[in-house]
């Protein structure tokens, strides 16, 4: 069994360094893993990239991240890029990487990902050039998604993304703003491979449950959602012999207590 | 059909300002593109008895800018704030996946 903690749209800045913290240096004790799924920060600036670094920085456990549509918003994305790599945390964006634990390979395939809507109540690659270009950036996005997650060799899956791929987690948002908030394009690339988990962010107002058409478990980990540092999950009992007995215990359980 | 913020004093809406869809339109956009701001998750409702602003930000430092804007911006419109600080605690569960 692998642990993998996760929260996306922290949007760190100044203000925020700290908060987070003394709930993180508890990873190591709980987790395997952090995976943040984009909006690190409220404008993309490198000041706040550096803020997420010292909170999210030297955790004693990989972080591996997406970005979200903030941290776009200054035009800085290589700079940020780049403070967060200086710290260790990986930055993916139509690419996977695996991990490997006592318990087997965690492999993990990122991309920011894009809106669009969902099936029967999405744009269409057609029109305007604006209209086109928005359409085909959430193609490209969900195909690098699903190459990237294909390509990996790894005992268990993971999808990471800002953008939602399913409407359900998305239950709480007003319906009118669905399209911004995610596509159905990202939900196929994860159904393409034997994804394990699909995690996402972005939507504040949404909830924390879904499941892809393919059956793929999705978790809305934004923050405002889970109203906690970080959710964990506990994925994958079938790589631990030891762990047999516990197939088929399902739902939320004490841990660690 | 709209109507304005001033409508229980009687003013007609014309002459008061703009209806209140707009004014909703305008704080949401303010809150989201204001670079003080940047809070695409604050939910904006004008009512008769003034403006009300629900939602959750990270720290109380942002549901105070976000207040200070909007009263900058509508001086004369009272608001009611029911913006919550988001929780960073541990958690105490896990979930488990089959």
């Amino acid at each position: 069994m692998i642990r993998i903690a996760a929260v996306g749209d922290v949007h760190v800045d100044e203000d925020v360094v700290g908060r987070f913290r003394p709930a993180l240096d508890e990873l190591p004790d709980c987790a395997d893993v952090l995976l943040l799924a984009g909006d690190l920060t409220r404008h993309g600036t490198e000041a706040e990239a550096r803020c997420v670094a010292r909170e999210f920085g030297g955790l004693g456990v990989p972080v591996v991240t997406v970005l979200g549509n903030h941290d776009h918003q200054c035009d800085q994305v290589p700079q940020v890029v780049k403070v967060l790599q200086d710290v260790g945390i990986r930055v993916l964006e139509g690419e996977g990487m695996v991990l490997e634990f006592a318990a087997g390979r965690l492999g993990v395939a990122g991309v920011k990902g894009f809106g669009g809507g969902f099936a029967g109540r999405c744009a269409s690659d057609f029109g305007e050039p604006e209209m086109k270009s928005f359409v085909r950036t959430t193609n490209e996005s969900a195909e690098a998604l699903g190459a990237a997650l294909r390509g990996l060799d790894c005992d268990l899956l993971v999808a990471l993304t800002h953008y939602s791929p399913v409407p359900d987690t998305l239950a709480g948002e007003p319906l009118e703003i669905y399209p911004f908030l995610g596509s159905y394009q990202l939900g196929q690339a994860i159904d393409s491979a034997p994804t394990a988990l699909a995690l996402h962010g972005h939507a504040h107002a949404g909830s924390e449950r879904g499941t892809t058409p393919g059956g793929v478990r999705v978790r809305n980990v934004a923050h405002p959602v889970i109203k906690q540092a970080y959710s964990i999950f506990h994925v994958g009992d079938h790589l631990d012999a030891g762990q047999v007995s516990r197939i088929g215990h399902s739902g939320i359980r004490q841990s660690w207590s | 059909m709209s109507t304005h913020r001033d409508r229980a004093t009687g003013t007609p809406a014309v002459a008061a300002g703009p209806p209140d869809e707009y004014v909703e339109a305008e704080i949401q956009r303010l809150l989201a593109e204001d670079p003080a701001v940047a809070e695409q998750g604050i939910t904006v409702v004008l009512r008769e008895r003034g403006l009300m602003l629900y939602g959750e930000v990270e720290s109380p430092h942002r549901r105070e800018e976000i207040l200070r804007r909007v009263a900058e911006r509508f001086p004369d419109v009272p608001v009611t704030s029911d913006i919550g600080v988001i929780r960073a605690q541990a958690p105490t569960e896990v979930e488990e996946l089959p």
